[in-house]
């Protein structure tokens, strides 16, 4: 169990933080920077939250195999971060439409170019939808079962939600091995909502009540 | 030398034209005025001279440097054309400190950091917030955000002010004071000030001069007291002033080889000096404006009907404290005077006199001014 819980914690944190960071540059050009062709593309990443992870099994393991990718942590990052921006973009999308437009124009009269009103105004704002992302994240790509099971079956990137099924037994239970590593497996996300319960809380209502 | 000159200039949203074909001279270190009610473009041309929307047709000159050209496609980036904005939620950077605010312009252009501190705290200085310099946006009352955002644009030392409805959002105890404070703000500093609002009594106070629009037309351009006294229409005639011009229906005839304003309850007879002007005009349809205060109780009540007065019943007395406003009624033609005092009630019938000298006539059709 301790290999798999340490390949789930790396590619799981990794995919968390790229997908999360894309989502975040994603929404702030969807809200603050109008460009062509915008709301069809906020379109076809609402259609990407909706797509079944089984409807797109067979070309996925048959890309990642071709770009080399079968077996690794490397491929599962790739994988999580992909089907998670597109929920993460919907996310700071609605976010940062309450950050009033008249800030980006004070920025752009200041000076500021696009990335220096991103990195200085837009995302020393965004505590609150970065811990409502990240946990959400976090959460769906660590309890993944159907890629891990189909893109990493051996051992060096196996994840640890593949790892707990494989300890069970065809013909015998172990039950006493089964929980203490159902306990190990659920130990991260107990800690995660420790410790970011409230902003969660916080996340969640906000919008709901005027600030 | 900042004078800003607009030419031809037209911004389309969609099909319809927020602005329309503006030609507009801004002298050096005048406070200028884009006055009307809401979408009549007045913002959109802002933003334009801000350079943060982009123009369909038109030039645009800051001093004697082209910033933006339609036609020949020149377009600055805002940070390049020495202005400075302030906007109507103020716009200030609700993460950072009220220090952190003000120098951000100067920050993004790396300016030595001993210098920034100087500059900020000068400004501060000046606008009495230096105490405040620690706390967040989010501890300070409306008025000192404004100033913050004040300071943030002065701190650059630009060569323009563009100000959009910056007191929109004060209550209106402080928004009398702010306004005085950044008239003589302006005069100080003696920058050349473009300054947005909806609200006429903010316009005449502040402006050098004032341009009045409405659905993306300049309809006058002028000094407050151009604006008040010889407006050339009837929109600029309503816009301006509080309460409003009385507008009368009247046809223009001739009797007693005089002209006269006939409005069917009461004639008006006008100066010899007016008729000149309006010879062409007789028996045609126009409308008479005239201004509460323009309008007089007569003092000859018992005695014979003076020329110019008529008999008209009190409505309602509004008292507003350094005079009252009377609400008059006569057939369908609503009043409304300003006086000092009367001794009139209301549901009386009163009389009413008018100042012929301080008549407007409008051709009905055109809603031009004629006098």
């Amino acid at each position: 169990m301790e290999r798999p819980l340490v390949n789930s914690l790396t590619f799981t944190l990794a995919a968390t933080i790229l997908s999360c960071l894309l989502g975040s540059i994603n929404g702030y050009a969807l809200t603050k920077i109008r460009f062509r062709g915008s709301n069809t593309m906020f379109l076809l990443f609402s259609i990407g939250i909706f797509l079944p992870y089984q409807a797109v099994l067979v070309p996925l393991v048959l890309t990642i195999s071709k770009l080399g990718l079968y077996n690794t942590i490397g491929g599962l990052i790739l994988v999580h971060t992909t089907y998670g921006i597109t929920i993460t973009t919907l996310l700071f999308r609605n976010f940062y439409g309450l950050i009033p437009d008249s800030l980006i124009m004070a920025a752009k009269t200041d000076g500021a170019g696009t990335w220096t009103i991103y990195r200085r105004i837009i995302l020393p704002l965004s505590l609150l939808p970065f811990v409502v992302a990240a946990v959400l994240q976090f959460t769906s790509i660590w309890n993944d079962f159907l890629f891990g099971v189909t893109l990493a079956r051996g051992s060096e990137a196996m994840p640890a939600s593949v790892a707990l099924a494989n300890l069970k037994g065809t013909t015998e239970f172990n039950w006493n091995v089964q929980m203490a590593g159902a306990l190990w497996y659920a130990l991260p996300i107990l800690i995660i909502y420790l410790l970011l319960g409230k902003y969660l809380i916080r996340g969640y209502m906000a919008g709901a009540i005027k600030g | 030398m900042v004078n800003i000159t607009i030419k031809n200039l037209t911004k389309k949203y969609g099909k319809t034209a927020a602005v329309k074909d503006l030609n507009l001279q801004i002298e050096d270190k005048e406070f200028f005025v884009f006055l009307g009610p809401s979408g009549c473009g007045k913002t959109t041309t802002l933003f334009a001279i801000a350079g943060l929307i982009k123009i369909d047709a038109g030039e645009i000159w800051i001093g004697d440097e082209l910033v933006t050209s339609a036609e020949k496609g020149v377009h600055k980036p805002p940070q390049e054309r020495g202005i400075a904005m302030v906007f109507q939620d103020y716009a200030i950077y609700p993460h950072m400190t009220v220090f952190d605010n003000i120098a951000f312009p100067l920050q993004i252009s790396n300016t030595d950091k001993h210098e920034i501190e100087q500059r900020v705290k000068k400004t501060a200085e000046l606008l009495g917030i230096s105490q405040l310099l620690d706390r967040k946006p989010r501890q300070l009352s409306g008025g000192q955000r404004q100033r913050v955002a004040l300071g943030r644009a002065m701190v650059r030392k630009p060569k323009v002010f563009l100000m959009d409805e910056p007191l929109a959002n004060l209550d209106a105890k402080l928004r009398v004071q702010t306004r005085t404070e950044l008239k003589k703000l302006q005069l100080d500093l003696g920058v050349t000030t473009i300054y947005v609002t909806h609200d006429q009594v903010e316009a005449m106070t502040m402006a050098d001069r004032i341009m009045v629009q409405k659905d993306g037309v300049a309809e006058q351009i002028g000094t407050p007291d151009e604006l008040y006294n010889h407006p050339l229409n009837l929109f600029v005639a309503g816009f301006i002033g509080s309460p409003e011009m009385n507008f009368i229906d009247c046809t223009l005839i001739e009797e007693k080889k005089e002209l006269c304003l006939d409005a069917k309850e009461f004639k008006v007879f006008l100066p010899a000096k007016m008729s000149s002007e309006l010879r062409s005009y007789i028996g045609a349809e126009v409308i008479m404006g005239i201004r509460p205060e323009d309008l007089y109780e007569s003092k000859s009540a018992g005695r014979p009907m003076q020329e110019n007065a008529f008999r008209i019943t009190l409505d309602l007395i509004e008292p507003i404290g350094p005079y009252l406003l009377l609400h008059l009624k006569t057939g369908n033609i609503p009043l409304v005077a300003t006086v000092k005092n009367t001794e009139a009630k209301a549901g009386q019938e009163v009389i009413m006199e008018i100042d012929p000298s301080k008549i407007h006539i409008f051709n009905k059709k055109t809603t031009k001014a004629i006098i």
